[in-house]
């Protein structure tokens, strides 16, 4: 039994240790006669760490969870800005666009009208200039503007990022939950293990009273 | 969720040999992802309903009338016809999502049905597959 952490020295991506799988209890614990407080503990502390290092990352994809339906409202805004734009300078291009046709000559003529949220319930409305331009907010306090196919590049590939990122930290997750797994079953097979040799210490001792008292009575 | 061995129950313990280790750990896995993929199944139903709503709502109205369309946090206001095709759009794109995701759940779900087999006929009562 090593001295130190009962974690492998191997690791899987991203650093996160690999849960030893324990072939034999007998011979993971040294012998017959081991004990297994030491043991336990330690793969109680591996599992602590384990947990620590699951809510750590839940908490992180939960994080960037959140962020990604913000990047779909814009871009699909954006898109459609852009969608509108561009169904006014092409001519229609498919039949289903034709019975459309009449209603966008009059109303991209106009600005847009949109009703926005000014502050939590109140609504204000607003009418939109035509425009290829839009403001993208960057964050530290600075926005930037852009025309809307860059926008919608930009955008969409920052969704592409984003969701990239959640699939990544799922594989750790998925990885760290086996590793996990792996340190339960340990302990229940190091602790059965330990009821089992108790059991039979006992019924050895019983039996061994009983020759003895056998022995005395005859 | 919790797997304990209760080997005190039956005295002879099964031993758990690697492969063993590898299906539990697969189980757990993709309970866990199955979870994940009812949450999500959930979110996509609810939208799907309010799309229908949406959409039996949007018959009534005169086709000349203007209808607010949420375009991310903002109403537009937008004559119906256009309303109409963006709501299908909407929709077709709602519905092929759920599909996916139904698709991936039913896959996780035979996977663990096929895990349960084979992990129950080796260790019986001495491990717990459930939530």
């Amino acid at each position: 039994m090593s001295t130190g952490s009962v974690l492998s020295e191997e690791r899987g991506a991203r650093g996160i240790p690999k849960a030893p799988f324990i072939e034999d209890v007998e011979k993971y614990l040294g012998g017959a006669d081991a004990e297994v407080e030491g043991p336990l503990k330690k793969i109680q502390d591996a599992i602590a760490k384990y947990r620590y290092m699951d809510a750590n990352l839940s908490q992180r994809r939960l994080g960037l969870e959140e962020k990604i339906p913000d990047i779909k409202k814009t871009l699909s805004m954006v898109e459609y800005l852009h969608e509108r734009r561009e169904g006014k300078s092409s001519q229609s291009e498919d039949d289903l666009e034709d019975d459309l046709e009449d209603e966008d000559e009059s109303s991209s003529s106009k600005p847009l009208k949109t009703t926005f949220e000014l502050n939590e319930t109140l609504f204000a409305e607003a009418e939109l200039e035509d425009s290829d331009t839009v403001y993208l907010w960057l964050g530290a306090n600075v926005m930037l503007s852009y025309k809307l196919p860059a926008a919608i590049e930009l955008l969409r590939s920052k969704l592409g990022g984003a969701e990239t990122n959640v699939a990544t930290l799922t594989e750790d997750l998925e990885f760290l939950r086996e590793q996990l797994t792996m340190m339960e079953v340990n302990m229940a097979r190091v602790y059965n293990w330990d009821v089992k040799r108790r059991r039979e210490r006992r019924l050895e001792e019983e039996k061994t009273s009983k020759d003895t008292s056998e022995k005395e009575g005859g | 969720m919790r797997m304990i061995e209760q080997e005190q129950e039956n005295d002879d313990s099964t031993e758990v040999t690697w492969e063993d280790q590898q299906q539990i750990n697969l189980f757990s896995k993709l309970n866990t992802r199955m979870k994940a993929f009812e949450a999500k199944i959930d979110e996509a139903k609810q939208e799907k309903e309010a799309l229908d709503d949406l959409s039996t709502e949007l018959e009534l109205t005169d086709e000349d009338e203007t209808v607010l369309y949420k375009v991310g946090e903002t109403f537009l206001h937008m004559p119906l016809p256009r309303a109409t095709k963006r709501l299908e759009k909407d929709q077709t794109d709602l519905d092929a999502k759920l599909a996916q995701l139904t698709d991936s759940s039913t896959q996780c779900e035979t996977e663990m049905k096929k895990l349960k087999v084979a992990l129950y006929a080796k260790f019986g009562t001495a491990i717990n597959l459930d939530e």
